[in-house]
């Protein structure tokens, strides 16, 4: 596993440090171009900031860089029309031609992307800057731009929240796939199998027994290469936050309310999750949120604690056999249904992703009233969805298990309550009480939407060095 | 609301393009039969709408099958929509309507495309393909024009094909009008309420949906090659009723978000929920054509509660254009109201 | 019939029912215009939609020509199918998506037609993982799969060439087959436009000149809108 050396280092662990900053790139001269690439890997720090490597040594850097081109990056820098012909379709075509598959429609549809996303043609590369002070972002951007290889073509930027909170306000980052011979002291066991290394890096065993994705050649380009989808994903807080009072509201009116939320359990809800004097409706609240997503906001898995979140479980550990009280329909369960019953049996455990997120906007405050006068400032997510082969992982994931909903009979046609592009007057979501019945929510409107994004591959070393040598 | 010139000035635009004036009938569907009949929901519609008619209990029924065609003459045998007007007779003594045609699809999306069609789709002189321009249709692997039937010395078919070439919105329904043909039977033929309508369920859920009338005998058109005959379908009818009842199944089709809602140019794919909501029944024609086939007064927006129109622009309008052609016509003012239909 | 007709007009009228015309046409006419207004082969498969009904009771009509023309080769074929049976049936349990699969051999071509539900690349894949030595039996008598098997090392190239063999599916009304054949050319005006929908005709006989086998409309079901796991399931089968 010795090669594993030569893969970039937020591939198979994360960084953990609170800036990150994309830039989004074209190539303006191919040949100084492919100069910039052979610098970032030559291990001279002064220029071009070093692309950061999986073993990053016994400290982590102050700063950390890392590249993903695109199809049209890798044309630019004059890869062998060959070797693109090897890349698979959905990268060759780019994340605008598969939004159907993706669930880009609506107002999520490329046609209504922002600059740069606007012109995917124009986006030849991304590199993402990681630092832990917000300076350092601009002081390795400067030295990324210097000498006019690539031009930029705009930036985006997050930044991460106390306790891995994310917009709204669950506790995020407490899942990632652990790899077969990779040890990570972040990563405990999580009771499902470690992936083979094949579900993130190329040239390697995948999970589909027998199944290897082409490698594009030469090996030095492909092997250890992965692909990313890079998402803007715009979250609307004030929306996701007014349909929890609706459906709480809605709740609190049901026959069956005291199955949904015992009486009494607001105070246990309400001093677990630091909500003084919670009321039952707002109790209700963060039930229907729990439920929505599979895990209550501080992170506890509705799967193990489905009436009132539990501090002291570990969040990782659980499966969905047997009779689960987490929703067939949650976030969660949809994104990676683990060692549950589902339709497509074969593909248990072989949609895994690496997901590196980090929210953007300001932190929206809860307890804070609202100017309903006042426009929002956007927030939302950039979002990293890594794997070797975006066809089997990413789009069928978003495809079949979030848009369709295949992979259950019962929550098949409806959407993911969270991320779907959901219009209210057809979305629903089943509420699982313990007697085994459902309250049925309605009228689940679109939460997230995308504002832009690239379908990016993740070049090893080798592969970097390989480009950064090309001749034509 | 459509406000009532709006209203006027589309019968007028109507009235304007017919061949001969009808007087006080229909200026278009003028050619009409009524029928007597009941219709009896299946056990599920009551799951999906609260409305009176699909609750299971047999509802009297009138139908009034008409040939599309504006102006006096009667052309049963020429290629023509034909309509099937439906009026549910439930208990609030309103009724409850459902107006279909044999056309799946609209030409026109909304009032101003509506005009705009009226300008450009005027009647103009048909005359018959010469045979070398027919031949040189041919050698081009086009499909030359039909010969006019006898006596038809103008028609809207050129203006027609013009619109629908400048505007890709209205081909599907020009297209399924130049190719409709002429039915064996009014009873023999599918028919489509065209616009999408909401139902309400009893649990509150509010679907869009779009209703056709399948014809339990079967759909069958006449020989197109064969010279078509004038008068037949009313005698067919009559006759076919004394001998049995003729039967439609109704089925409502619900859209799915991102189906067109408010565009009744654009079809749903065969791909959607379909629910079997009931059988017509038609038992006579009626006795008294004068009361049941003239004065009665369809409204698409006539609606039991429980069903409620999209927002259709062409559907708002035919509440205002239908009910300025009853008054035109001194149509049966039934009691009935805008209130009403909303 | 009117009057005024001469004898040309019913020649004319009478021409295009005759076998000798149609024959003509289609050696002579059809060539020079698709010379003239050539026109490109469109892709096989379901339409790409996100709406739900049209993303389950998918159809897969796969035509794939034998290597072998000939009863030896059609036994061949026949013989891949039933020795694997076993195979084939725990693959389509376990795959779960699927609502029907049959084998039919038609002119020495060995054809699979199948209604499955969600995305095709899925579907294969997941089946590549299941029965991929079936598939490698079946494909190694067909002309050209020899470059695409073993599939399990040839996944992506494999999936690509099953949708090639895939048959294009007809719209279910004529003017979306004309904006099936404008979205490949890159056209997407909506109005005004200046179309001629009198050569419909023309531009369908060319485009089954350039997709000779097709599947006509999306195809009926008597209960759209349902995955073959809902359907299990509603009836107490288990899924």
């Amino acid at each position: 596993m010795n090669d594993i050396a030569d893969v970039q280092g937020n591939i198979l662990r994360g960084y953990r440090k609170p800036y990150v900053r994309y830039l989004i790139l074209e190539v303006a001269d191919p040949g100084a171009a492919r100069r910039w690439l052979a610098a970032s890997v030559s291990g001279h720090g002064d220029g071009v900031p070093q692309i950061t490597p999986y073993n990053w040594g016994k400290d982590k850097p102050d700063t950390c860089f890392n590249i993903g081109l695109t199809y049209e990056g890798l044309r630019a820098l004059g890869t062998p029309s060959a070797s693109l012909a090897m890349f698979p379709n959905e990268f060759i075509e780019g994340m605008t031609a598969r939004a159907l598959k993706l669930g880009d429609v609506g107002p999520s549809a490329p046609d209504n992307w922002p600059k740069p996303f606007d012109e995917p043609k124009r986006i030849h590369l991304i590199a993402t800057i990681y630092a832990d002070k917000k300076q350092q972002l601009d002081q390795v951007q400067e030295r990324a731009l210097a000498g006019g290889a690539l031009k930029k073509l705009d930036t985006r930027e997050g930044c991460s929240f106390e306790d891995d909170a994310v917009h709204f306000g669950y506790r995020d980052n407490i899942m990632q796939p652990r790899f077969e011979g990779i040890h990570d002291r972040e990563r405990h066991d999580d009771g499902q199998p470690r992936a083979p290394l094949g579900t993130v890096l190329l040239g390697h065993k995948t999970n589909l027994e027998d199944l290897m994705w082409r490698v594009p050649q030469p090996a030095a380009l492909g092997h250890n290469g992965t692909f990313n989808a890079f998402r803007v994903l715009k979250q609307d807080v004030v929306g996701f936050e007014d349909y929890l009072d609706q459906a709480a509201s809605d709740l609190l009116k049901h026959k069956q309310v005291d199955d949904v939320l015992a009486p009494g359990a607001e105070a246990k809800i309400g001093e677990v999750l630091k909500l003084k004097g919670l009321t039952r409706h707002g109790a209700l609240r963060e039930v229907v949120a729990a439920n929505l997503c599979g895990r209550w906001r501080d992170g506890t898995p509705l799967a193990l604690s489905a009436d009132t979140p539990d501090p002291k479980l570990v969040k990782e550990k659980f499966d969905y056999t047997g009779e689960s009280r987490c929703p067939y329909g949650a976030h969660i369960r949809r994104c990676n249904p683990r060692g549950g019953q589902i339709v497509q049996r074969v593909a248990n455990n072989s949609r895994r992703l690496v997901r590196r997120g980090v929210p953007y906007g300001p932190l929206y405050v809860r307890t804070q009233p609202r100017d309903p006068g006042k426009a929002e400032p956007e927030r939302g997510l950039l979002g990293n969805f890594i794997g070797a082969s975006l066809g089997a992982q990413f789009e069928a994931m978003s495809c079949d298990w979030l848009n369709l909903g295949l992979q259950d009979p019962r929550i098949t046609e409806s959407n993911d309550p969270i991320t779907g592009s959901n219009d209210p007057s057809a979305s629903w979501f089943d509420l699982p009480l313990k007697s085994g019945n459902t309250i049925r929510l309605r009228g689940l409107p679109r939460f997230v939407s995308t504002r832009g994004g690239a379908y990016t591959f993740l070049p090893s070393l080798s592969a970097i060095r390989f480009l950064g040598s090309l001749t034509t | 609301m459509v406000d009532t010139s709006v209203a006027k000035q589309l019968v007028q635009a109507i009235i304007d393009n017919l061949p001969a004036p009808v007087g006080p009938r229909r200026p278009v569907h003028t050619i009409g039969i009524g029928v007597k009949g009941e219709f009896v929901a299946s056990n599920v519609a009551r799951n999906y709408c609260i409305a009176e008619q699909f609750q299971g209990q047999p509802v009297p029924a009138s139908v009034r099958f008409s040939n599309g065609l504006g102006g006096p003459d009667q052309h049963d045998g020429w290629s023509d929509v034909r309509g099937m007007a439906t009026r549910f007779h439930i208990s609030d003594g309103k009724g409850s309507d459902l107006i279909a045609t044999t056309l799946g699809e609209f030409f026109v999306r909304n009032v101003d495309d509506f005009f705009k069609f009226t300008e450009i789709a005027k009647l103009a002189p048909y005359s018959r393909l010469s045979w070398w321009q027919k031949l040189c249709d041919l050698v081009k692997l086009k499909v030359p024009d039909r010969d006019p039937y006898l006596n038809e010395t103008e028609n809207v078919n050129a203006g027609a094909l013009r619109y629908a070439n400048q505007h890709r919105f209205a081909q599907l329904g020009v297209f399924q009008a130049a190719v409709i043909g002429a039915p064996v039977s009014y009873a023999r033929a599918s028919y489509h309420a065209v616009h999408t309508f909401w139902v309400t369920a009893p649990n509150g859920v509010r679907r869009p949906v779009r209703f056709s009338w399948q014809p339990v005998a079967g759909v069958c058109n006449t020989d197109p090659m064969a010279v078509p005959q004038d008068k037949y379908l009313f005698k067919e009818l009559d006759e076919r009723l004394k001998k049995w009842p003729a039967r439609f199944m109704l089925m409502m089709t619900i859209g799915e978000a991102g189906d067109a809602i408010d565009d009744c140019t654009k079809p749903w794919p065969g791909t959607r929920l379909r629910i079997s909501m009931g059988t017509l029944t038609l038992l006579k024609v009626s006795e008294d054509q004068e009361a049941d086939g003239e004065r009665i007064s369809f409204n698409p927006n006539r609606l039991a509660p429980g069903i409620e129109p999209s927002a259709d622009p062409i559907l708002e309008a035919r509440l205002g254009a239908y009910e300025a052609s009853r008054e035109i016509r001194g149509g049966c003012p039934f009691k009935w109201s805008k209130v009403d239909a909303g | 019939m009117p009057a005024d007709e001469g004898l040309l007009d019913r020649i004319v009228n009478w021409l295009p029912t005759t076998l000798g015309f149609k024959r003509v046409a289609s050696w002579i006419l059809v060539p020079y215009w698709a010379h003239k207004t050539p026109v490109k082969p469109l892709p096989g498969g379901p339409h790409a939609s996100f709406q739900h009904g049209d993303n389950v009771q998918c159809m897969m009509n796969l035509i794939m020509p034998l290597k072998v023309k000939s009863p030896i080769g059609r036994a061949e074929a026949a013989l891949a199918i039933a020795q694997n049976k076993d195979a084939i049936y725990a693959g389509l349990n376990n795959v779960g998506t699927v609502h029907f699969a049959r084998f039919v051999i038609v002119g020495d071509n060995i054809c699979m037609f199948s209604v499955y539900d969600g995305d095709f690349t899925n579907y294969i894949r997941d089946f590549i993982a299941t029965i991929g030595q079936v598939f490698n039996a079946v494909v190694s008598l067909v002309e050209g799969g020899d470059d695409v098997i073993p599939c399990e090392e040839n996944v992506e190239a494999f999936i690509q060439w099953v949708h090639e063999r895939d048959l294009y599916q007809v719209p279910d009304t004529p003017t979306d087959f004309l904006r099936d054949q404008e979205a490949l050319n890159g056209d997407r005006a909506v109005s005004p436009v200046n179309d001629d929908l009198t050569l419909l005709p023309r531009k369908l006989v060319l485009q089954l000149r350039a997709n000779p086998n097709v599947s006509l409309g999306s195809g009926y079901r008597a209960y759209p809108g349902y995955s073959a796991a809902q359907v299990r399931e509603r009836l107490g089968l288990g899924w």
